[in-house]
Formats: C-alpha cells, structure tokens, sequence
C-alpha cells in the first residue's frame, strides 16, 4: 500500500513537472521575445519559413510562383491554386503589398516579350483581383526574357523561365 | 489565167510580201554594202589601232595641281568639359565632333599616255580572296563569284582570268537551246547567291540545280526569228519553175554578190559566243539598286581582230532609271567590253561586216537580287 | 500579160531586196553577268611632310578595310604593285595597273602640321584610263582621322556604285556580359567599323534597345532603373539623360524616333494590353494609336513619316502590319509561316526589314512594304533585331549562341544575303542602331 500511494505521487509529480515545464517554455518564449504572430505556436522562430506570416513561408510553403505554357499568358489549374493560396495569404497578412514580375523564355524577340511577361503578369493580378485582394495593395512589371532562372536552352529550362513571380514588400518583418 | 498561174502568182505575192514586211520582225539586218577589203600589214594596222585609241589631250592648264587654300575651315569644338559624374565607375565622356571639312581640288590634266598596241602580261592567278576571319559560327559559304554559268572550283595551275577563255563553237542555226562549251579557267563560280537562310548542304554544287531561269534566253529568239526566215523560201519552191529560176536567180544575184565579204549571216552560236564573252566582265556586283533596274544599249566599233575600239564605245539608248544609274550603267557595261575585247573577241574574220559595229543591249533584270 | 506580171514582180523583188541591203549594227542582248568584287588597289597616302607618313598608311588602310569589308570590292595588296605612287600630282601609268587588274586605284595625300589634317584623294578608272569624278579634300583635326578616311571611303563607294555611301557613322549598342541568368548590359557607341568605343551608361540598370535620333546626336532607350521599364532620352554629346514621362503605374518600351526628330513613337503595356503610342517631345503629350487588345509593339516609321510598321499578334501570332502615322487603320503585309517581329522600314522606303521565328529557328529578312519578295537573309538559333546602314545596303543585327555559355555577337549582312561578319566588341553586343551618315 505505501509503495501504491508512492507510485502515484510520482506519477503525479513527474506529471505535473512536464506541466510547469511546457509552462515555462511557453513563457519564456513570451518573455523572451515578444511576438504576436506566435501566440499558441510552439517552437516557432520569427522570420523563417515556418513562420506562415514571413516571406520566406511564402515563397516556399505557399508558392510565389506560377508558370505557363509557350506563347500563354492563360493560367493552369496548378497556377489557380497557387494562386488561390497567396490570395489567402495576402488577405491574411494584410500588411504587405505584391509586385507580380512577368518572364517569357528566350524563344521570341525582345518586344514581344516584354509584353508576354506582362500579360502574364496581369493574369496572376487579375486572379488575385477576382479572390478579393485589393488592386491597389499590387503592380505588375514585366521583365521579358532578360532574366532567366535557368540558363539551357531547352524545354525543362524554358518552362521554368515562363512565369509570373509574386514579390512581397512591406510586412514588419523581411 | 489557169490554176498554176493562180497558185505561182499567190507564191509569188507570198515571197514579195515576206521580203517587204519580213524585215519588220526580223531582230538584224543582213549587211549587204559591198566593202572594199585591203590587206594591210601587222605593223601599220597596229599604228592604226594606236593612233585611234590614245586619249584627246586636254586643254586644262597644265600647271601642277595646287591645293586650293581654303579659308572656311569648319569649326571644330574643342572636347567639352566633363560634366562632373557623380557616380565613380565608367565614367561616359562627351566627344569632340570632327567634322571635317569638304572642297574640290583642280583636275589634273591628262598627260599623253603612251598606249600604243597595249600588250597585257599573263597576269598573275589572282590572290585567294579574304579567308574567313572567324569560325565562331559555321556559314555556309557560296563562292565569292556568281556568274550565270556554274564552275566548280578550276585546277589551281590554270589562270583565272575570264578574258582567257576557249569558247568551242556551238551548234548551227536549226537548234533551238544553243549551249556552248564552258570556259577553260575562268574563276569559281555559282549561279545564284547562297544566303545563309537558304541553308545548302555543302559548296553549292550548282550542276544540281540548273538556274530555273534559263528556260528563256535572248539567243533563242535570235534563233528562232532566223527559223521562219528560212522556211517560206522552200515553202516557195513549188509552183512556176521558170519564174522561179528566174527569180532565184535574180534574189542570188543582187544578194549574194555584195554578201561576199561579210559571208553568210552570223549564227546563233557566232552571236553566242560573243554575249558570253562579254557577260563574263560584265561585273554587275557594285552596281546600285537603281542602277539595276536600268537598261542600257551601247555602240561599239570593233577591229578586224575583234577588238572593241575604246572611243568608239558610247551610250546609245536607256530605259528606266534615272540618267545618274544610265551612266553607272553604262560605265559597267563599258568596263565589259574594254575588258574582255584586250585580246578580241572570237568572231569569224570573214564575216567582218557583220560585226564591225554592235549594239549592245544590258539588261540587267535576271541580275536583280540573284 | 504573163510577162508583164513577170516584170512587175522582179521591180518588187529588186525594191525589196535593196531595202534589206541597208546595213545595221549587228545587236545582242546581254542579260546575264557576273557579281565579283571589284579588285582595287589603295597606296599608302602619300605624306607632304615628314610627320604625316604614318597617317598616310593609317589612312589608307582604313580606306581599303572600309572597302573590301563591304564584299563588294577586293584589294590588291600593295606587294602586288607595279609602279608605286609616290607623288600625288603625278600621272597614273594605267598600264601599270591594268596590268595587276585594278579596275580603280585611290591615291591621296595627307599633312599633318600640329593639331590640323588635310587629306586630299583622287579616284581613277582603270580601264577607261581617267579619274572618275573630282579629286577631294577634307580638313580637319587629327583626332578626326578615321572620320577623314571614313569620307573618302564613302566618295570612292558611291562613284563606283552609284549608291551612296555608309562609312562616316555609328552605331549605339548593348554592350553585354556575364551568363544568361546575370547578365551585365550597358550602352555603348562605337564607329561603324568598331574603333572609337565609349560606354554611355554603367551597368547598374537594365538596359535595352538604344535607338539614334535622326541627326545622330541623340538615343531612345528603354532602362529598368526605377524598377519599370521607361523610356529615357540621352544626349550623346553631353551624356546627360531625362525620362520621358508616360501613363502612370504603366511599362513604356520600344521607342523610336519620327523622322523629324519630333515625335517618339513607342509601346505602353496598361494592364494585361499593350498598345502604340506617340509622344510630341516637346510637350510631352501622348496620344494612342492602336486599342486593340492584343500586343502591339516594336512600331517603325518609315523614312517621310507617313506610315509606322509595327508587330501584332491579333491575328493569333506575331505579324506585320503598317498603319497610317495617325494611327487607324492597319493593314497585314506578312503571310508566311512562323512569327514576325522587329520591323525596321529601310532608310530608302522600300524595305522592311524583321525578325523571323520558323520552326524553331530564327531568321533576319526583308520584304517589299507591300510584303511581297520576302526574302531570309540568316537563319541560326537566335537572331534578332535588325537596323538599317544609313544607305539601305547592309543590315546589323545580333545573334545569340544557345546553351549555358550563350553569347551574344553584333552581326552585318548586305541586303543580298552576302558577306554575313561578325562586328567586333570588346564584350558581347546586342540591339544595335546605326546612326545616319555623319555630316
């Protein structure tokens, strides 16, 4: 009997322990650094892409790109969810504002694609628009093909040079 | 009158209507003046040929060009003061604008040039022309000269001159395509212009790919001009046997009598080989584009031995253009003739009177953007 | 009666046969020749003092590069003179040169007295045994030497061609570096020929496309400096910059100059449409040519101001189309197979010239206005961005390599297809514009 009740009062106080140290962290954490955006979340650091208010979240967890095929500024169903993600983000983080930078690959002349990028660029704005992000919080610039992401001059790295990148500013932290 | 004076009678208006409006459609006329031909020597016919081709001597002063002093030297600025860049890399600076300045100088007066009997040394195997200079992309190089007949590149020992050429006699009257024997050395050719875009395969091997636009060529209609000449004369054998002989004749007597030193007419492959002796100088490759559009006829007296007399060449007549691209036109045409006649052209002696004087018409149409 | 006839016939006969014995040139046509350079000879120019020798061989060497780099003549090397020309005043010994077969010969004559040159130079006609045209001089400062050779170049070209010539001018570029993906690109000016080069901005911004003004003495560009893509004047002179406002919160690019220098035609891109526009300089008022929503770029006037070409896609892919330099309504002019863009109307007003896309390669071609005589001049991996030589004979244009290792190399071709060369930078090049000939 003695041994029971001492093997429940253990129990009890190894258990309380791990409470009062989860309490802890989670104050120190408060204490430490002052973060809103991490209320409830354990282990988070301010800044890093698990940090879904950061950019870096954005650009690898939600996706600050989309592409499209030759000659298109039409979007694809794998462009709209993507971009139905950053809309959510946007309307989430309102604090930042988007410029959407329009690419084309290298196949066309350097007018034309300036003009392609941008109407890709418009596209993704145009969808943004539609999901309710205000117009005004985003631009558009397009770049043509004068700044490739990939460098050979073939079909995989073409299809990566197409796109429509969402760049953050703004926001309090990067 | 019975059926044979019928049929003789319309023979005959038949020949007489040939012989009066015949000559409309004919592209020649037959020389018929009878010329007295006198045997001269080497030497004195040489003087002769000396004494026509030196230049006029001018009347200008003959006093050593002077420079004229000009006065209105344009302002030249002086380099502008750089502006302060703000910025430390690569810095742009303004330039000076030198403009030179432009006046005519005194023609110098033309000195007696002693041109007699103008003997040309073999000239040398002309320098390869320039290598090209980088291989960085690969062109697919036609050769430096197009010329309406293809040569493949010649043997490097013989001489590359177009005035060196053994044009074979060609074929009679009666055929229709008359196609003479190519030149011994004449200089590597092609037949069009190889641009890059149109991508061939190797040195353009033109015997492939015969020059579409050779269907027609003006020494066909020469030719068949001649044919129908020919036949209403046997059509005209039948009917009256007297009057024919009579006729015959009398055509034989007034006709070939006077024909005697100029011989029977020129043939198509005769003319032949005089176009293509020409054609092969007739450099249209720095030639405007107006110029190009342009057609000239030119005279020229020739010399017994076939060679063109330098003041007898003249413009005789233009179409198209303007009269600057006349005259540039007629300056190439001109070049052609001096240049292929030095040593004369290959004419029968016997038919002199035929070609003493020529018309040359240069048409340059085929040769537009070949 | 019979006989009678008989004599009637015979007078006709012998009418008839006198008539044809007038005698007549015989007549041939010559249709066909042959297209060779024209062999010519340049002796070094000859020096009036003792420190003008070197500038005479400088002169004539620039001469000479000038002439035989059109394709259209061929030098012979001075190792292959007979007689020399050592004074200028002297007489040509035309057999001399027939005999090396020089069909034109160059001498001049230079002196050099401190900062001031004076260069003279005659032209002779080998064959017909006498100058060819009006010797010619030219007065300047030595700095300006090669622009003098340049003149002389250009006198010796036109009176040989009859057309004129395109030596005494520029060229603005891109002058590029670096992998595709960090590419480096600043604007340069160099002769035509190359020598001369100096940079006119750094390569801080993107920039793209530089078009010369209608006297030369300023560029249109296109730069990414405030993050945009605008369209900025640069005076060459001075070097100093200003931007040309446009549409707020728009992308302008692909200026061009009208042919009085007055008005910019241009492409505005609001929203996802991109449309030709005209700006007056001076006031900075815009007005809209085109509203189409498909793209609109690339617009050329032609050389009396009257008409723009430009590219469109409204058809479902690029082609060319010309319209009235008030805008309205355009008219097709290219129907093949493939994509069209980049048109320049060519200086003389008969040409267009334009990139062409066929599968998969690329293409510099000209066609009449109307379309018709389309005719590809290159063809490779990537070529683009045509411009015209000041006399409508030769066209620039650059060609990029593909790969990781792409370089991008300024090219010339004359209007033939011929004498395709590269032109040397000392970085790569790109979107070159030639400047008209220089005064």
């Amino acid at each position: 009997m003695k041994l029971t009740i001492k093997v429940i009062l253990m129990t009890g106080a190894l258990s309380m322990a791990a409470c009062t140290n989860a309490g802890k962290l989670g104050g120190g954490a408060g204490d430490g650094a002052f973060d809103p955006n991490a209320a409830g979340n354990s282990g988070v650091i301010a800044g890093s892409a698990s940090d879904p208010a950061s950019t870096a979240y954005f650009q690898q967890a939600v996706g600050d790109r989309v592409t499209f095929e030759v000659d298109q500024s039409l979007l694809t169903a794998v462009g709209r969810a993507t971009l139905d993600g950053q809309a959510t983000w946007l309307l989430a983080n309102a604090d930042y504002t988007a410029i959407i930078e329009g690419h084309a690959d290298e196949q066309g002349t350097r007018e034309y694609n300036i003009a392609l990028g941008n109407r890709r660029a418009d596209a993704a704005r145009s969808y943004l628009v539609s999901k309710g992000v205000p117009s005004s919080r985003m631009q558009i610039v397009s770049y043509g093909k004068e700044r490739p992401i990939e460098i050979c001059s073939e079909e995989a790295c073409y299809a990566k040079n197409r796109r429509a990148v969402t760049v953050l500013a703004g926001g309090l932290t990067g | 009158m019975n059926t044979g004076q019928i049929i003789s009678a319309v023979g005959h208006a038949i020949l007489i209507g040939w012989m009066v409006f015949g000559g409309i459609f004919r592209t020649e006329q037959l020389p018929i003046e009878a010329t007295e031909v006198s045997v001269i020597s080497g030497e004195a016919y040489a003087a002769l040929m000396a004494a026509q081709d030196s230049p006029t001597s001018q009347n200008e002063v003959a006093q050593p060009a002077q420079p004229v002093a000009d006065n209105e030297v344009v302002d030249v600025p002086a380099s502008e003061t750089l502006p302060e860049q703000e910025t430390p890399d690569s810095a742009p600076a303004p330039f000076a604008d030198d403009a030179p300045d432009v006046s005519e100088l005194i023609p110098l007066p033309d000195a007696e040039v002693s041109d007699a009997a103008p003997v040309l040394p073999t000239p040398e195997p002309e320098v390869a022309v320039e290598a090209p200079e980088t291989s960085e992309t690969p062109v697919p190089q036609a050769s430096v000269r197009v010329a309406p007949e293809a040569v493949t590149a010649p043997d490097p020992e013989a001489r590359r001159d177009p005035v060196e050429q053994d044009a074979v006699e060609p074929a009679e009257v009666g055929e229709t395509v008359v196609e003479p024997q190519e030149a011994t050395a004449p200089e590597e050719a092609a037949t069009e212009i190889v641009t890059e875009a149109e991508q061939p395969a190797a040195a353009p091997e033109t015997s492939l790919r015969p020059p579409p636009r050779r269907a027609t060529r003006p020494a066909v209609q020469t030719a068949e001009t001649l044919e129908p000449a020919a036949e209403p004369v046997a059509q005209e054998q039948s009917g009256f046997p007297a009057v024919e002989d009579a006729l015959a004749e009398a055509l034989g007597q007034v006709t070939e009598t006077p024909r005697a030193p100029s011989g029977p007419p020129l043939s198509a492959g005769e003319k032949d080989a005089l176009r293509i002796a020409v054609q092969d100088c007739w450099n249209v490759g720095s030639l405007s584009s107006l110029a190009l559009e342009t057609t000239v006829v030119v005279a020229v007296s020739l010399t017994q031995d076939g060679k063109p007399i330098v003041s007898s060449i003249r413009q005789v007549g233009s179409e198209g253009g303007t009269s600057a691209s006349a005259n540039q036109a007629f300056e190439t045409a001109k070049r052609a003739i001096i240049r292929c006649g030095t040593r004369g052209f290959q004419l029968p002696s016997d038919k002199y009177n035929q070609w003493k004087d020529i018309e040359m018409t240069f048409n340059p149409e085929r040769m537009r953007i070949k | 009666m019979m006989v009678r006839i008989f004599i009637i016939l015979m007078a006709l006969v012998m009418t008839a046969t006198l008539s044809l014995a007038q005698q007549g040139p015989l007549r041939i046509e010559i249709t066909e020749g042959v297209i060779e350079p024209l062999p010519f000879a340049t002796p070094n120019f000859v020096a009036e003092n003792g420190s003008s020798v070197e500038m005479g061989a400088q002169l004539a060497r620039v001469v000479a590069a000038d002439l035989q780099n059109t394709g259209l003549f061929r030098e012979i090397p001075a190792t292959a003179y007979i007689s020399n020309v050592t004074d200028f005043g002297s007489v040509i010994q035309y057999p001399d040169w027939k005999a090396i077969n020089a069909q034109a010969l160059v001498t001049g004559a230079v002196n050099v007295s401190g900062n001031n040159l004076t260069v003279k130079f005659r032209l002779y006609d080998i064959f017909s045994g006498a100058e060819l045209g009006n010797g010619l001089q030219f007065q300047g400062t030595t700095e300006g030497w090669r622009r003098m050779a340049h003149k002389v170049a250009d006198a010796v070209y036109s009176r040989v061609t009859g057309e004129a010539g395109y030596f005494d001018s520029r060229v603005v570029f891109v002058s590029e570096t670096g992998p595709k993906n960090k590419r480096q690109k600043r604007l340069a000016v160099m002769d035509y020929d190359g020598a001369g080069l100096k940079y006119l901005t750094d390569s801080r911004s993107l920039v793209l496309a530089p078009r010369f003004s209608p006297t030369g003495d300023r560029v249109l560009y296109t730069s990414y400096e405030t993050g945009f893509p605008r369209i900025y004047v640069l005076d060459v002179g001075s070097v100093q910059r200003r931007v040309l406002e446009s549409g707020e919160g728009s992308i302008s690019f692909a200026p061009r100059f009208s042919p009085n220098g007055q008005t910019v035609v241009y492409s505005q891109a609001t929203g996802s449409n991109t449309d030709i526009y005209t700006m007056d300089i001076a006031s900075g008022r815009s007005t809209r040519l085109t509203s189409a929503p498909s793209i609109e770029t690339a617009p050329s006037y032609s050389p009396d101001g009257n008409s723009i070409v430009f590219e469109s896609d409204r058809s479902g892919a690029q082609q060319l189309y010309i319209m009235s330099a008030n805008g309205g309504e355009a008219k097709r002019i290219s129907f093949g197979q493939g994509r069209y863009g980049t048109p320049v109307w060519s200086p003389r007003g008969d040409l267009v010239a334009f990139t062409k896309q066929s599968k998969g390669r690329f293409h510099i071609g000209v066609m009449r206005v109307d379309g018709s005589e389309e005719r590809l001049l290159t063809a490779s991996f990537l070529d683009e961005g045509p411009t015209w030589s000041p006399n409508g004979r030769v066209i620039m244009f650059h060609r990029e390599t593909q790969g990781a290792d792409g370089r991008s190399t300024l090219y010339s071709v004359d209007i033939t297809g011929r004498n395709l060369r590269p032109v040397r930078t000392p970085e790569g090049g790109s979107d070159p514009s030639w400047s008209p000939l220089q005064k």
